[in-house]
């Protein structure tokens, strides 16, 4: 169906007014970023889109814990929180796929598992804060506050219902027929899961492990509540970036929310074909 | 007597004549499990178990002693331990106060307001977008990658960016400014009457592109011949939407919406960033409720009382939303 061309236009100035609100608030905190102190909080006829003066000291002081321009230093710097951040994703990540996808497989070829499937949506549902104070009580009991394997552990759960049901439908969608091959040569169900099945579905994974690790990476909320000093996760040490004497230090916390959006933006558009999939809970494929 | 008239109790009856075995015997008439099932069925077992410990460890065993530690008056505060929480047993009072406490109902109607505004707004963009989105044109990729950034954003950074734009030397006055001539300093979010607004712009600019995402989706399943054939006859573009498009992903609607009222109950990081809940309680939702009774009243039992009963509220709502949806 061919558009008429002024409805093509309308279409390209919708579309570029979208864009345009898509990116300011990102370009704003990118463009703060690499501003120097005195443009902060540059306001009213001084308000500038880019940096006039662009400088990395922005980078330095959150890295280095001091620069020349600022009178306060920083007691602690951004690369242990990065740490922390990485750990605690990475592995809660791993403990995720690993029982999501062992689970996975079980329901969808063995019809294992009873009410999990429906179980696991309501975990999602439930806010996080509606457990807090048990979840509280037990870390500090199993002594898991505070450490980068206790936020792995509860980000793993967390996030187990995505990674149960995206590999779900990748086993459900997996035609059996070499699976039954496997078996008829007389493979053992647990080698063919592990010798054909699962290599088979080693794109899916990585994906759907892509997926869950974006979600472990934008938590607040959880490391806000389990961490106070040692693995705070970069979000938390970002709010926490404010001292009395100079007020908000826009420019550094612009820095460290530049390292901390980066990620999931480049990880999120290399799996785009699977978001829908995966944010549906795979009620919708694309 | 016909086939279709027959009672229940006459085909038992019927049954039982061609059956002559009793029940218990029958069930050994269905052929036995083969080696191949049985280790089917073990290795299932073995392979859910950790998600089914997992489950019972993050639900079941919290659950239990949330209900306990709402019925006591136990506080974290005098170093006791939530075990002997029995000793300020008060039965249901925690329950009585949380009918009366007016910042809880203010906190929830004011989350239901967020959802209220929040989820058709961005449904409405996100479903303006996927329409420009349904024929190809120039650029069409690459606008759509660009536009589903704002969701891949981690909410507490978006939240921070949101507390720069609408500060009261800002970019968003800045751009006010230009665009009306007057020098406009609102400092939105020291401003009670506007900080929920500004809360509720930064969630819509983060969450529409999901809904642009799941509903193009849709739209993309639309079949082509379909809405060939009603163009070939006359339909209008408002009529082959109506009457082909709308229709076909009614589904796909339902489930974004539900998502995002699920997700907007929650809602907490790129408020609390933005706002604190502040100014006095004027941006309090409930989650952020939940937040500050427990780190600054350090009234344990309350907050358990107050979560258990919005899980409970929350179980009902979902168990029966979810029947509903399996029985479509």
């Amino acid at each position: 169906m061919p558009t008429r061309l002024p409805l093509q236009l309308l279409r390209y100035a919708l579309v570029l007014g979208a864009v345009a609100i898509t990116l300011i608030p990102t370009l704003w905190m990118a463009s703060m970023a690499f501003k120097p102190i005195p443009e902060w909080t540059a306001s009213g006829a001084a308000l500038r889109w880019w940096p006039e003066n662009p400088t990395l000291d922005n980078f330095r002081f959150i890295f280095g814990g001091s620069t020349s321009e600022l009178l306060v230093s920083l007691d602690r710097t951004a690369w242990r929180p990065i740490l922390a951040s990485l750990l605690a994703s990475t592995f809660g990540t791993l403990l995720a796929m690993v029982c999501g996808t062992a689970a996975a497989y079980a329901v969808s070829r063995f019809r294992a598992g009873g009410n999990l499937p429906l179980s696991l949506i309501q975990l999602r549902i439930f806010p996080p804060m509606a457990v807090l104070i048990p979840v509280m009580i037990m870390w500090t009991f199993l002594d898991l506050t505070d450490t980068w394997y206790g936020l792995a552990l509860i980000y793993g759960i967390v996030t187990l219902p995505f990674a149960f049901w995206l590999m779900k439908t990748f086993f459900d969608e997996m035609p059996r027929e070499i699976e039954e091959a496997a078996l008829v040569e007389g493979c053992s169900r647990l080698r063919v899961f592990l010798k054909i099945t699962f290599p088979m579905m080693l794109a899916p994974f990585a994906s759907s492990a892509l997926f869950v690790f974006i979600l472990n990476w934008s938590d607040y909320l959880i490391a806000l509540l389990l961490t106070t000093k040692d693995w705070v996760t970069i979000p938390v040490y970002m709010a926490s970036l404010s001292s009395s004497m100079t007020g908000q230090l826009y420019g550094a916390k612009a820095a460290l929310g530049l390292i901390a959006a980066l990620p999931p933006v480049i990880l999120g558009i290399a799996i785009q074909r699977y978001l829908v999939r995966g944010l549906t809970f795979g009620a919708l494929k694309q | 007597m016909t086939p279709e008239a027959m009672t229940p109790e006459a085909m038992t009856a019927k049954a039982a004549m061609s059956d002559p075995l009793p029940a218990s015997a029958r069930r050994s008439h269905t052929p036995p499990e083969s080696p191949l099932e049985a280790e089917g069925r073990r290795l299932g077992f073995l392979m859910a178990l950790p998600t089914q410990l997992l489950l019972v460890f993050i639900v079941v065993f919290p659950l239990l002693m949330q209900l306990y530690i709402s019925l006591t008056a136990w506080t974290p505060l005098y170093g006791q331990n939530w075990t002997q929480a029995w000793q300020s047993w008060n039965w249901f009072e925690n329950y009585a106060e949380v009918m009366q406490d007016g910042r809880f109902w203010s906190a929830l109607w004011r989350t239901f307001l967020v959802i209220i505004v929040c989820v058709p707004a961005q449904f409405l963009l996100g479903l303006g977008l996927a329409i420009l989105f349904v024929e190809n044109f120039p650029g069409k990729r690459v606008f759509y990658s660009v536009l589903l950034t704002p969701m891949m954003v981690v909410p507490a950074v978006a939240g921070y960016m949101f507390f720069m734009l609408f500060q009261s030397g800002g970019p968003i006055n800045g751009i006010l400014s230009d665009l009306t001539g007057l020098n406009v300093t609102t400092a939105w979010l020291s401003d009670p009457s506007l900080a929920l607004a500004a809360v509720m712009i930064a969630d819509i600019w983060q969450w529409t592109p999901l809904m642009f995402l799941i509903l193009l989706a849709g739209l993309i399943g639309v079949p082509e011949d379909q809405l060939k054939a009603a163009t070939l006859l006359g339909a209008s573009w408002w009529q082959r939407f109506r009457t082909i498009m709308l229709p076909r992903i009614r589904t796909v609607i339902v489930i974004a919406l539900v998502i995002r009222t699920v997700e907007i109950f929650k809602i907490f990081d790129n408020l609390y960033i933005m706002t604190g809940g502040g100014p006095g309680v004027s941006t309090e939702t409930i989650s952020v409720y939940i937040y500050k009774v427990t780190l600054q009243n350090l009234e344990w039992s309350y907050v358990a009382t107050v979560a258990l009963i919005i899980l409970v509220s929350l179980s009902v709502v979902t168990a029966f939303g979810l029947k509903l949806m399996d029985r479509r």
